[in-house]
């Protein structure tokens, strides 16, 4: 099956994810797409695959335009799409999933349960790996899961498969199977798209790139023709405002801000570390090595073991949120749309909440001093509004995220949690994210940054602690943080070869 | 150029009309068709008898803001006011004392309030599922504790506590302001503010707007959700202290029956997104009083009283129907 996207837009709000992006996939070709989070890629296959339609542009399968207005549709043409998070009924069984909204019906209008978990079974075998169909889904591993959302899509005849970062929680056994199992359907004709930020995987697999920034299609060719460190420079462009944090100076002062010692919890072990004031300190680690815990739990957001010393002072154990706050810790969180924003309220009212939380006794809100931190913090962070009244959706991704930030400003905080900050961001605004986070560690605030973007941590981060398996596998330090540096440690490269000695 | 920034805004001012402030043009539109059915609609009488009407409903349905706002949904009032009111009229007869009938009520409907929230917040019960069995129960209750006869006021003390629901302040000749109206008026004041410009009503929003975010700023969502629903049992104690006034004999089948869906209907109408994070208690107070007036017309038109059930309905259905089409259109 030839697929060709051709001229295709996609707007949300003010925002333009994907901007007059062409691409054909030819039949049996393997297709690595590229691009930084939030270049547009997953949105640009969310329209092949019928998820919303495209605000402009056309689809051409075979020769003829197709109206791919939904899943369902896009299913009838034969494409597939693995989504990057997984979707899966927990209550339901591995085969009652696979089989969700196309059950096989037998006479009388029974499921026909035999079937189904026959092909389950056959599709697995294929797979070599060992799931049983029956089995409820919350009983499996996040790695099992993943790989029966990947054999949902294996399960009826399909020619193209979109795979957005099919990887992440899979060893290297189940990635070589995958390989081989993409390999087998290669030469039967079926076409992929494959979406990852592992380079070796793409090399590896992969015949043709495409290349995405800021929604547009930056550059395609073949993979023989390319090294890894040409692909990098693609994908993030030779920015000069790159060199810009070259320099960046060490702010770290004498004074420890945060302490933390043989902090544990759920998905996390014994982690220890020293941040100073003026320090910024990146924490990485792939999916599921304790990164996002460890974020929420030194904001008290989750329960833990081991002690967190705020500016000299203990913090009580399992105290909770509001006392890591009265301690001066903030946490800009991950998922702003989901743990950040209220989609409901003000500029004005999303952005005193903190103030009101720890700083604020009296009995009724002023209204002008609402205005007065409105404006000091439209000042300090350049956040672009003045309509502070307005609900905060009407801004772009970058000024909530601000808006976010100067919520932790006003409340007096001195420790900063930034968790995964330029989510879902544009690529300016990143970089004005960068120069405040930097100028906040300037100004003596000590941050953390999680994050999993090489780019980020190379750019603001003084050193970077790289999480394996729940525990603090290494740290490097500014000067050694390479994306090679940070992908060996966080995939437990050498706590895995010394095994294998 | 100045033109069409007039016009533009001139056109947002409409959109605002009927996007946010929407109660106001139905409570007009409904002005408009009372007086056009009953020419006497606007005499102080008649205005300040809907007032009455609507205070023991429109007081619940201050608290049942914050409830909704919050996320949240109780649907035991109608059954706390008939329990607290019954069991009120026997702590009157036995102390003699409106005040410490109004403290029992008080506390006690706090009691059951603070019990629906710890059901919900602590218990992680779906509210419905707490709030249904709530009901159920104080129902059942004050069934049991009347077997069937009515709870009536001690002769005794009958003068001086009809007062408090049919008693009025003089202002001028020809205009008394009832008690109840005042009553009224005040507690939306008082509710109005604290939504508006306290720590619990940016709270309250923030929890029905997005708990996980609200959680990550700081707030206590328990305790906020406990003390949505404490506030609302304190305002079922404190209308089922009027109420027990206006009826002066609470029958434990008929009392405040059918409360809940008046007092939900007048929030709907009030504009207050029913996924809670949105809505104004001026909407409240002005869908409280449209709730009676429409009753008022439909008794004037002489629509059968037994169908006042299938109208609060229908009415909630259409606010409902039309705050998600205004969302849409947003």
């Amino acid at each position: 099956m030839l697929t060709e996207m051709k001229g295709i837009v996609k707007d949300f709000g003010p925002v333009r994810a994907v901007d007059h992006v062409d691409i054909t996939i030819h039949p049996g070709e393997v297709i690595g797409l590229l691009g930084e989070n939030g270049a547009g890629k997953t949105t640009l296959m969310n329209v092949l695959a019928g998820t919303f339609p495209p605000d402009e542009g056309e689809i051409f399968i075979d020769g003829k335009k197709a109206e791919v207005t939904s899943a369902l549709v896009a299913m009838k043409l034969g494409i597939r799409f693995i989504h990057q998070e997984i979707s899966l009924c927990n209550d339901l069984r591995v085969f009652e999933n696979m089989f969700l909204a196309e059950e096989l019906v037998g006479t009388g209008g029974l499921l026909n349960k035999k079937e189904m978990i026959h092909r389950c079974a056959e599709i697995f075998n294929r797979m070599q790996v060992d799931i049983d169909p029956n089995a409820l889904v919350w009983t499996l591993q996040s790695a099992e899961k993943q790989l029966v959302e990947i054999a949902r899509a294996l399960l009826f005849k399909c020619d193209l498969i979109i795979m957005d970062e099919p990887t992440t929680a899979l060893s290297t056994k189940d990635i070589n199977r995958l390989f081989e199992l993409i390999r087998q359907l290669k030469t039967e004709g079926v076409s992929f798209i494959y979406i990852s930020h592992k380079m070796p995987e793409l090399f590896e697999i992969c015949d043709t790139y495409y290349v995405m920034r800021d929604g547009k299609l930056i550059a395609h060719g073949k993979f023989a023709d390319i090294d890894e460190q040409k692909a990098t420079e693609l994908m993030i462009g030779r920015q000069l405002a790159d060199e810009e944090f070259l320099g960046k100076p060490y702010y770290g002062q004498e004074e420890v801000a945060l302490s933390v010692r043989n902090l544990s919890g759920n998905g996390f072990q014994d982690i220890s570390f020293d941040l100073h004031k003026g320090e910024i300190l990146a924490i990485t680690g792939l999916q599921g090595s304790g990164r996002d815990m460890l974020a929420d739990a030194l904001f008290g957001a989750e329960d833990y073991t081991g002690t967190i010393q705020a500016n000299g002072v203990t913090v009580k154990q399992t105290s909770g949120i509001i006392d890591h706050m009265k301690h001066g810790i903030a946490m800009v969180p991950r998922a702003r749309k989901e743990r950040g924003i209220h989609n409901d309220l003000s500029i004005y009212d999303n952005l005193s909440m903190a103030f009101l939380n720890t700083r604020f006794n009296g009995l009724l809100i002023n209204g002008k001093t609402e205005k007065n931190r409105f404006t000091r913090q439209k000042q300090a962070l350049a956040i672009k509004t003045d309509q502070p009244n307005n609900p905060i959706t009407s801004l772009s991704g970058g000024n909530q995220q601000k808006v976010i930030l100067g919520r932790w400003l006003e409340a007096e905080a001195d420790i900063l949690l930034f968790d995964n900050p330029t989510q879902g961001i544009d690529v300016g605004t990143k970089f004005e994210i960068y120069r405040l986070i930097i100028d906040l560690a300037k100004a003596g605030k000590a941050i953390i940054v999680f994050s999993s973007e090489y780019p980020e941590i190379h750019k603001v981060a003084d050193k970077c602690i790289v999480l394996y398996k729940g525990r603090i596998n290494t740290t490097i330090k500014r000067e050694d943080v390479t994306e090679m540096s940070i992908m060996y440690y966080s995939t437990g490269a050498n706590v895995e070869a010394q095994k294998n000695d | 150029m100045i033109n069409t920034i007039q016009k533009s805004s001139f056109k947002d001012i409409l959109k605002k009309l009927f996007t946010e402030y929407s109660y106001w043009l139905s409570f007009v539109m409904l002005l408009i068709l009372a007086t056009a059915v009953n020419t006497n609609f606007l005499r102080w009488s008649n205005i300040s008898n809907i007032f009455v009407q609507t205070a023991t409903t429109g007081i619940i349905a201050l608290g049942m803001s914050m409830v909704i706002s919050a996320g949240l949904i109780d649907i035991s009032v109608g059954a706390q006011v008939a329990i607290i009111s019954g069991l009120g009229i026997v702590v009157l007869n036995r102390t003699d004392s409106i005040l410490i009938m109004l403290l029992f009520a008080l506390g006690f409907g706090l009691l059951i309030g603070i019990c629906n929230g710890l059901m919900v917040a602590k218990g992680n019960m779906p509210p419905m599922i707490a709030t249904l069995a709530m009901q159920s129960i104080c129902r059942s209750l004050i069934n049991h504790l009347g077997q069937g006869g009515p709870f009536t006021v001690s002769d005794a003390n009958f003068a001086t506590f009809r007062k408090i629901a049919a008693g009025s302040i003089q202002l001028t000749q020809g205009i008394r302001i009832p008690y109840p109206m005042i009553m009224f008026i005040v507690l939306s004041i008082l509710f109005g503010i604290i939504m508006r410009q306290t720590k619990l009503g940016k709270h309250i929003y923030a929890v029905g707007s997005n708990t996980v975010s609200a959680r990550l700023a700081g707030v206590n969502v328990n305790r906020i959700k406990i003390l949505v629903f404490a506030i609302t049992g304190l305002l079922c104690g404190f209308s089922g202290w009027l109420y027990a006034s206006r009826v002066m004999a609470v029958a434990a089948a008929s009392a405040g029956n059918a409360y809940e869906m008046e007092v939900i209907a007048a929030v709907a109408i009030g504009g207050t997104s029913m996924n809670g994070g949105r809505g104004k208690i001026i909407g409240t107070f002005l869908g409280a009083l449209m709730f009676k007036i429409i009753n008022n017309i439909l008794v004037m038109a002489n629509f059968p009283t037994f169908l006042n059930g299938a109208i609060s309905g229908a009415i909630i259905i259409v606010a409902v129907l039309l705050q998600n089409i205004q969302n849409k259109s947003k």
